[in-house]
């Protein structure tokens, strides 16, 4: 049982941090977004310091780094609400070591570490509500090749990627597919989405696909659950931010005379937004170490954790605006986009409700962290 | 391509990259399960059978009951679990320490009454006189001698500095006047460590001595308050011309409050009682099955929230564990502990009588005493002491420092 991070870990998220303080600051991030929510430039300096290989091997030019180093560059990247697509570079290295043949590792990891090649998952379907295995598209086989038809919305990045994993009905089951994004039959709807990241709706009809793997159902899950750990990592970082960017301006800020910051009403309110951001902080923790475990423990330990992240999140960010007053509503000042950025991520790989359903149907599993 | 690109953070660290990572992990070592092995078949062959069963079913512990298992843990040596080897403690680190606490509470064993073993001993081993430290050191490492904690006053309840019991130095004695309230088990009490006031000029917490009380001595008057669930277990404590001899005194005159801080920063971790929350956690799960609660999804969402903020505090009690075990990591948020903590226990016992519903509210005194034909699962009247244990640990966010005042010092903390 050991929580510290070592001097290498350390010199990662300084080398992160110092990429946002330097590289990525609050213009720099509304430029992008102005500019439609995606830079390639901005997606290629995070390759360039070795994020978007961070869990790919060597072999394939990657970094090679461990679940915690990819923690603790998303709790950075978190704190600097970038909007690149690494979480989903991490989900799809994890999918693509794990499932795909060597030729197609060899050909779609290499671009992933280099930033030359973006991919992503294409899950969201509508009425699924957020059960991953709910999946409608269904794949045909023609002499050995697959075509997709349906449709799949709000794709991270959907419309700037080259390429994106596709879960479809092939036999009566759930399969994993590789689409690029120009093939035939295969056409895109972009635009922004709340945290001022680019989304997009995949419509396919009768799309050209390259079959990855007949265990749909197992890819699905590790990508859920994989997906909720990053997410979670991620909004750590935006939620140390968040809390911290608070606290700086009730220092400041004047009323009645003083401080907002000697309140006691406003003290109050702060210790339990610390308290819901070490909770947060925490099964982010838990969730990232139980990645290795079996497979009931893995998603039992996400269900937990997103259900706590969901709560600190909306309770921190709903907190820090009314703390603010109406400055933390305005789009000029941070603090906005820190909110809708919780937001999103609350929704994202299943809120709060959901996940309190999931951990409910476990009860009988559990008793605390080694339950 | 990124292969003409190696930022200097990647070598090491990429070198012996394993999924978990360099070095963070959640599991104890080997050793560590050992140790925790063999405390758990000590508990299971040392705790009485009788105790345990009280304490699973929510029942009155004795006097006798608690004392006869503080004796036992003392003849192993263990009472005094936290302490280090040089006054005859196990000196076990603190993650050894919270495996104990976690054997103890998974096997029902009365929670250790705190006010020797853990509040006033380590008080007198930094700061009392070797003639101190042999002389009650002994007693309250087994189990012989019991000692009651007194703080509070009725006007000296979170602000505690403001407390007025009045001790006069006359001579090689100090004369002490005035009251102590809220002061737990005192009925049983032999001795009591207190705070006084020894100087009125100043800052009030520049005037505050602490002092160790034989509570045979004259002029010394307890009287139990019965509380909400009808037990007694706090008191109030009157002083009237008590004579104590100067040697009682710990360390220096008016330096008390410093003192009484130092054992504040004590048993950091264990102040969450995260053990004794996993076993009510389980606890309410079967009594949840018992009432037919177990298909009824709203309840049982109700079960879960509470088994992620379990698991939530979990890990924050092993963060401090963590960071008290290697000493690289700030303690900041050990702070947090004592109100999540509070809260959760709330929580459970709330749910407890909830799950009982109607069945909680029959008030029937001996439904606390062993014995009691009602007094297992599954019998008629199992869920009588529910509503008890619901109105007794409204305490929880009161005590020790109210959880207003936690969150005053949490705020103090991040606002710098």
């Amino acid at each position: 049982m050991d929580f510290d991070f070592t001097s290498d870990q350390e010199q990662l998220r300084d080398a992160v941090r110092r990429y946002i303080d330097k590289s990525y600051r609050f213009d720099r991030r509304r430029a992008i977004i102005n500019a439609g929510g995606f830079d390639h430039e901005a997606h290629r300096a995070l390759a360039d310091l070795g994020i978007t290989g961070l869990r790919i091997p060597s072999f394939w030019g990657g970094t090679d780094l461990g679940l915690v180093e990819a923690m603790i560059a998303l709790e950075e990247l978190g704190r600097g609400i970038t909007l690149e697509p690494v979480i989903q570079s991490f989900i799809c290295s994890e999918l693509i070591r794990e499932f795909a043949s060597e030729e197609t590792k060899q050909s779609l990891l290499p671009g992933i570490a280099s930033g030359e090649t973006i991919c992503t998952l294409a899950l969201q379907e509508r009425g699924a509500r957020y059960d991953v295995h709910n999946c409608q598209t269904v794949a045909t086989r023609t002499e050995g090749r697959y075509a997709l038809t349906g449709t799949k919305n709000i794709v991270p990045v959907g419309d700037v990627a080259h390429v994106l994993l596709v879960p479809a009905i092939l036999d009566g089951a759930v399969s994993m597919f590789l689409v690029e994004r120009h093939t035939v039959g295969a056409s895109t709807h972009g635009y922004l989405l709340q945290d001022g990241g680019r989304g997009a709706d995949l419509r396919m009809e009768g799309a050209r696909a390259l079959l990855i793997t007949t265990f749909g159902t197992r890819a699905l899950q590790l990508a859920q659950d994989y997906g909720v750990a990053y997410t979670c990592a991620y909004a750590v970082g935006v939620l140390d931010k968040t809390l911290e960017t608070t606290v700086n301006y009730l220092k400041t800020r004047q009323q009645f005379g003083q401080a907002l910051a000697k309140f006691q009403v406003v003290r109050h309110r702060l210790a339990e937004m610390k308290m819901q951001l070490e909770l947060a902080r925490s099964m982010s923790y838990y969730v990232t170490m139980k990645l290795t475990s079996p497979d009931a423990d893995r998603t039992r330990a996400a269900a937990q954790a997103k259900c706590q992240l969901g709560q600190s999140m909306r309770f921190i960010g709903q907190q820090a605006v009314q703390l603010h007053g109406g400055i933390g509503l305005t789009d000029e000042y941070i603090l906005s986009h820190y909110f809708k950025t919780l937001t999103q991520l609350e929704m994202t790989f299943g809120d709060s409700l959901y996940h309190l359903g999931r951990v409910s149907e476990r009860l009988d599993e559990t008793s605390g962290v080694f339950g | 391509m990124h292969g003409a690109f190696s930022p200097a953070w990647t070598r090491a660290c990429a070198t012996k990259a394993v999924d978990t990572g360099c070095q963070m992990k959640l599991e104890f070592t080997a050793e560590q399960e050992k140790f925790r092995q063999d405390i758990r078949t000590w508990v299971a062959g040392n705790l009485p059978s009788t105790t345990s069963h009280k304490v699973h079913n929510g029942l009155t512990v004795t006097r006798a009951e608690l004392q006869e298992w503080a004796k036992i843990l003392g003849r192993s040596g263990w009472l005094g679990y936290g302490w280090p080897k040089e006054f005859g403690g196990p000196g076990w680190d603190a993650v050894q320490k919270h495996l104990f606490e976690a054997e103890c509470a998974r096997a029902g064993a009365p929670r250790i009454v705190p006010f020797g073993p853990v509040m006033v001993a380590p008080v007198i081993m930094a700061y009392g006189t070797p003639a101190q430290q042999q002389r009650h050191l002994p007693g309250i490492a087994s189990g012989e001698v019991w000692w009651s904690q007194g703080y509070s006053e009725p006007g000296a309840g979170s602000d505690l500095a403001s407390l007025k019991t009045r001790a006069q130095r006359v001579g090689d004695e100090f004369i002490v006047n005035g009251q102590k309230t809220w002061t737990s088990l005192a009925q049983y009490g032999d001795w009591i460590f207190c705070l006084v006031r020894t100087r009125t000029e100043g800052k009030p917490q520049a005037g505050i001595s602490f002092l160790l009380i034989d509570m045979k001595s004259p002029g010394i008057t307890v009287r139990p308050i019965k509380m909400i669930d009808g037990g007694y277990e706090v008191n109030e404590v009157w002083f009237d011309e008590v004579k104590v001899p100067a040697e009682n005194l710990i360390g220096e005159e008016n330096q008390g409050w410093a003192y009484a801080k130092h054992l504040l920063s004590f048993e950091r971790a264990s102040i969450a009682d995260i053990n004794r929350a996993k076993r009510e956690l389980e606890k309410l799960k079967r009594i949840a099955r018992l009432e037919g609660l177990w298909n009824d999804p709203r309840f049982k969402d109700q079960l879960a929230l509470l088994e992620v903020d379990v698991v939530a505090l979990e890990m924050l009690v092993l963060r401090v564990l963590s960071a008290e075990q290697t000493g690289k990591q700030s303690l900041e948020i050990a702070g947090l502990l004592k109100m999540r903590g509070s809260e959760i226990q709330q929580r459970y016992s709330e749910l407890m009588m909830l799950a009982g519903g109607p069945y909680s509210l029959p008030l029937i005194r001996e439904a606390a005493e062993a014995g009691w034909q009602g007094d297992f699962p599954g019998a008629a009247l199992h869920c009588a002491p529910f509503a008890s244990t619901y109105f007794n640990l409204r305490k929880t966010t009161i005590y020790g420092g109210s959880n207003e005042v936690q969150r005053n010092i949490v705020a103090q903390t991040l606002l710098g």
